[in-house]
């Protein structure tokens, strides 16, 4: 159950890693935010929630997490077959081995730099 | 970690941290280099300096503007013919240099008079042109001339002009990057605030880090247009003075060369809490997925949606004619700096090229982190690489083509490999649906070109076919191709025109529609 739950996260991981940006940007606590922004807002999406998306940034985020979930939809079909618990837990496991990618365990020595 | 010491780099054991090949399994906390750091004293960079950054990337495609540079004349050598940054004013920036051309004695006796002096000429010379920008050079800096007083007290003699002043010379390093960053904040502190603008829309941005390279941003601009999105300001491609001035004014920032302006989307963000979206301009997929992000921000995505549908039905068989045609061709992506990440993916995937090597001159670990991320396995990532390093990655790899600038595209070609310039293009624009199949033109040229066959051949050793004549680059490409794909009726040559730009840019002065905006801003 681990191991699939593990290869499902990896597949989720390569899209991002191969087709988005967000996930980069140039300080910890900027991805951090970014992070936590658009994966909470993606699972929303894809719990048939609606996310909050009234303010600049929270709509910044919102429009990066729709996109990614109609990518996630269209290119992952077994995800329509999860439910609600499944879907999070799997988003939550992708969650943390992005913070591990791209902040504590980054190789980039930029990251912690106080200024832009 | 993967990392790569070059045989020639031996004497310089530095460098092995600054290469690593992907390996299978391996990700980005363990395939990284170094980078964004001073060039190792005797390795021979293909970089340019600080001052570089920041006047010929960034600081002169600002079109309606006389830049200076306060220094020798040598320094503004890279400004006319390898600069392809065009402007809907004629060119200005392009057509016209200016330097204070300082001297030995300069250097002994001070040179503020002088660059005073040269300010007035200028702008007597030029009295429609009110606005300037004056850069620091090694030479200016060392002998510590004060230009920002000598532009005050311009400023003060001549209420209706404005300058800028960037003190970015060439020691401060480490790359052109230095210059990028340093011209960054310069401008949003001195200069963003300080104009209020017309808005003419309900939906508002900047469109940050694109240098209209053979008309990129016309192509990009006209699909925000077709959108009802104002574009403020263009930082800095086509862009004007004074609209760059009133970015504080924008709903969001859109942001395509991060490598070049993150900075200033990241300061713009703290101050006025205008939102950075990050977007790629170049590929088919990317670039609708750009549009509708962009669209989906302001509640317009069926305006970028109809957009999309157009264009990829539009351009999508003259992609795939080149695509079948490229299929397996191998590809050394050896940009400046974001492109190494604007492309990786996205020629693989639409164009069927294999990338086997990405390097980057200036860019910082986070474009390799991009970069990376973005190859197949077995690529080779290099950060500042020197010319012998170069050669012995072409030796090693042996690519059909490499993308990269005319300095190290010129050695490539020594060794029969052919080139495109990625930073000025040889036929653009290759931004939008459009100039994507233009870009896919270009590579199967360069690779198919019957004149490349002919130097593969060594006429000191290798044997001069006779029964061989004329060649055309269709008979080459076609050999392997099956039937279907050579005869298919649906997949066709590129058919636009050879000055493509007339068509995107005729409408640019029709006013935008007005509608009450709702949340977005």
């Amino acid at each position: 159950m681990e191991a699939m739950i593990h290869d499902k996260m990896e597949q989720l991981l390569d899209y991002i890693m191969k087709h988005c940006l967000w996930q980069f940007h140039s300080r910890a606590w900027d991805r951090k935010d970014q992070n936590e922004g658009i994966l909470s807002k993606t699972t929303q999406i894809l719990c048939g929630e609606e996310p909050a998306h009234e303010t600049p940034a929270d709509r910044c985020y919102w429009v990066d997490a729709v996109c990614l979930a109609e990518e996630y939809r269209k290119r992952f079909p077994w995800l329509t077959s999860m439910d609600k618990a499944g879907i999070s837990e799997l988003m939550q496991a992708l969650h943390e081995r992005m913070d591990v990618l791209t902040i504590t365990g980054s190789l980039n020595q930029e990251l912690t730099d106080q200024h832009y | 970690m993967p990392y790569h010491l070059f045989k020639c780099s031996e004497c310089i054991p530095e460098r092995e941290k600054h290469a690593v090949i992907k390996g299978h399994g391996e990700d980005l906390t363990s395939a990284l280099p170094l980078g964004y750091l001073n060039t190792i004293p005797g390795s021979i960079t293909e970089r340019g300096c600080a001052y570089c950054g920041a006047k010929h990337v960034i600081g002169t495609p600002m079109k309606d503007v006389i830049h200076i540079s306060h220094g020798p004349i040598g320094c503004t050598y890279d400004t006319w013919q390898t600069k392809r940054y065009l402007s809907d004013n004629d060119n200005f920036q392009l057509k016209y240099t200016f330097a204070t051309d300082m001297k030995e004695k300069n250097i002994v006796f001070g040179a503020e008079k002088m660059l005073k002096q040269n300010i007035l000429e200028a702008f007597k010379a030029f009295p429609n042109i009110k606005r300037m920008s004056i850069y620091q050079t090694c030479a200016s800096a060392l002998i510590g001339d004060d230009i920002n007083a000598v532009a005050q007290e311009v400023m003060e003699e001549m209420p209706d002009v404005d300058i800028f002043v960037c003190n970015s010379p060439g020691f401060k390093g480490p790359s052109q990057s230095g210059g990028h960053h340093t011209i960054c904040i310069a401008w949003f502190k001195d200069k963003v605030g300080t104009v209020e603008p017309e808005i003419t829309s309900d939906y508002v941005i900047n469109y940050v880090g694109e240098y209209n390279i053979q008309g990129d941003e016309e192509v990009m601009c006209n699909y925000f247009r077709k959108m009802g999105i104002q574009v403020l300001s263009t930082f800095t491609g086509n862009g004007s003075y004074d609209d760059l001035r009133a970015m504080h004014r924008a709903h969001l920032n859109v942001l395509e060369c991060a490598r070049s302006s993150e900075y200033l989307c990241n300061e713009l963000k703290k101050k006025y809490g205008i939102p950075r979206l990050d977007i790629d301009g170049f590929g088919f997929e990317p670039l609708a997925l750009s549009l509708r992000k962009v669209g989906l921000f302001f509640g317009l995505e069926d305006k970028a949606q109809a957009i999309i549908d157009e264009e990829t039905a539009k351009w999508k068989p003259e992609l795939d004619w080149y695509k079948e045609r490229l299929r397996g061709k191998k590809v050394c992506l050896w940009p400046g700096g974001s492109k190494l990440w604007h492309w990786a993916h996205v020629i693989h995937e639409e164009m069927g090229v294999e990338v086997v090597s990405v390097y980057t001159k200036f860019g910082h670990q986070g474009d390799m982190e991009k970069g990376i991320s973005r190859c197949e396995e077995g690529a080779l990532a290099i950060d500042d690489p020197n010319e012998l390093e170069g050669l012995e990655a072409m030796e090693m790899l042996k690519p059909d083509i490499i993308f990269t600038g005319k300095r190290p595209g010129e050695v490539a070609k020594k060794i029969r490999v052919p080139y495109l310039n990625a930073h000025a293009y040889d036929n653009g624009p290759w931004k939008g649906w459009e100039g994507w199949v233009r870009f896919a033109r270009d590579i199967y040229n360069a690779i198919y070109s019957p004149l490349h066959q002919l130097a593969l051949l060594d006429i000191s050793k290798d044997e001069i076919p006779t029964d061989k004549g004329f060649a055309t680059r269709r008979m080459l490409s076609d050999v392997n191709l099956t039937e279907e794909v050579r005869s298919s009726t649906t997949l066709r040559e590129y058919t636009g025109k050879f000055d493509c730009l007339p068509d995107y840019t005729k409408t640019k002065n029709d006013p935008l529609p007005k509608k009450v905006l709702s949340g977005a801003a």
